[in-house]
């Protein structure tokens, strides 16, 4: 392979009425990967294409795009993984797009803030100034650590099926990262989570397509973070109340 | 949790249960009208009639109507909910799907009824 045939979808919300593709001749190395092409692309063959990125080694979450159909980050898919020539890029579903793969995520990190994705604790005035660790058992930790890898490229939200119907679902990413809080030993914000997913349009609207966990460039597993805080759910009961977290460390 | 008397939480606890109801109900139904009871005799119109009459399968036919109509509905709520997101609509979905539930049960009970105190012969 000497060449990749990069597709770009492009389209400006401001400027067209459809969406268009393109088409650009990309000289391909050992190595490369999607965001590689699509960089070449744009500095030497087209200036216009609109791309969002950042790290370049699948740490900020910013280069979600559908590659051939499926979503990934253009970052972490290697040309010579696809097994063939042509590569179709397209921004991410259930995202409005802002120019061409670029998308907007302020409703995706909206939905994400209504769930407090932080510790929240009774006693703030502590918690600001915490004369010591708060510590965790092994198994503690291991209970919310995959949910821990999450880096928001908002690709598990692209792929489900209930966001793309019901606007009002907070997603996957947002109810994972409620289940990594909520089973923290050191929160104590459990209840107002669980009241927060107990609406027509919460967590019960997840149908288990299970295909955010496909799609999940670091090994996450959002589908089984909504089935075990479901559980908490249905319960109507958080793991744990209001100062009933974990206690600061003392000798 | 909640300050609503039906939170999503109850209603989903009773969708989940009729649906193991129903699994449940729907296999012993089967399992008796055709493979006990040859499938031939049993949609013969007496045979129906004395099911209906029998205390124990009337009653379990009358459960199995209450079930089923229940997750069904609640099933359909679901789906409509799906469909548009707002606060009118999801009125409007829970108040016709909760009437169509009552209506079609008591629809259904009558068949029973008249069936049990001779009103079908």
């Amino acid at each position: 392979m000497s060449y990749v045939k990069l597709v770009v979808q492009r389209y400006d919300p401001e400027r067209d009425e459809k969406p268009r593709f393109q088409e650009y001749i990309v000289p391909y190395r050992k190595g490369m990967t999607v965001l590689d092409a699509i960089l070449y692309a744009r500095d030497y063959l087209d200036h216009s294409i609109g791309v969002r990125f950042s790290c370049r080694m699948a740490s900020c979450g910013s280069c979600g795009m559908k590659i051939n159909g499926k979503p990934a980050l253009a970052c972490y898919t290697q040309v010579s993984e696809l097994g063939t020539e042509r590569i179709v890029v397209q921004p991410m579903d259930n995202f409005p797009v802002i120019k061409d793969l670029a998308t907007d995520f302020e409703e995706f990190f909206e939905k994400h803030k209504e769930l407090m994705p932080y510790l929240v604790r009774e006693d703030r005035a502590e918690q600001e100034n915490p004369k010591s660790e708060y510590l965790m058992k092994p198994e503690e930790l291991e209970r919310i650590l995959q949910f821990t890898y999450c880096i928001k490229c908002g690709l598990c939200y692209s792929v489900c099926p209930t966001v793309g119907t019901d606007k009002l679902f907070p997603g996957p990413q947002a109810i994972a990262q409620a289940y990594r809080y909520v089973e923290d030993v050191r929160d104590e914000g459990g209840e107002t989570r669980l009241n927060i997913l107990d609406n027509p349009h919460g967590i019960w609207r997840c149908h288990f397509a299970g295909s955010c966990s496909a799609v999940c460039p670091k090994g996450v597993d959002p589908a089984l973070g909504i089935q075990l805080l479901r559980r908490y759910v249905m319960r109507g009961k958080a793991p744990r109340k209001k100062g009933e977290g974990s206690k600061p460390f003392t000798k | 949790m909640g300050d609503k008397i039906m939170t999503e939480r109850k209603i989903m606890m009773i969708q989940y249960v009729t649906g193991i109801l129903s699994v449940f109900l729907v296999s012993v139904h089967l399992l008796y009208q055709g493979v006990i009871v040859p499938y031939e005799k049993a949609i013969s119109f007496s045979q129906v009639l004395s099911l209906y009459r029998h205390i124990f399968y009337g009653s379990m036919l009358e459960i199995l109507l209450v079930v089923i109509l229940v997750h069904g509905f609640n099933g359909l709520r679901i789906i409509l909910l799906e469909l548009n997101q707002s606060q009118d609509w999801s009125k409007a979905v829970d108040i016709i799907t909760v009437i169509a539930t009552v209506v079609t049960i008591a629809y259904g009970t009558r068949t029973v009824i008249l069936a049990v105190f001779g009103g079908v012969s």
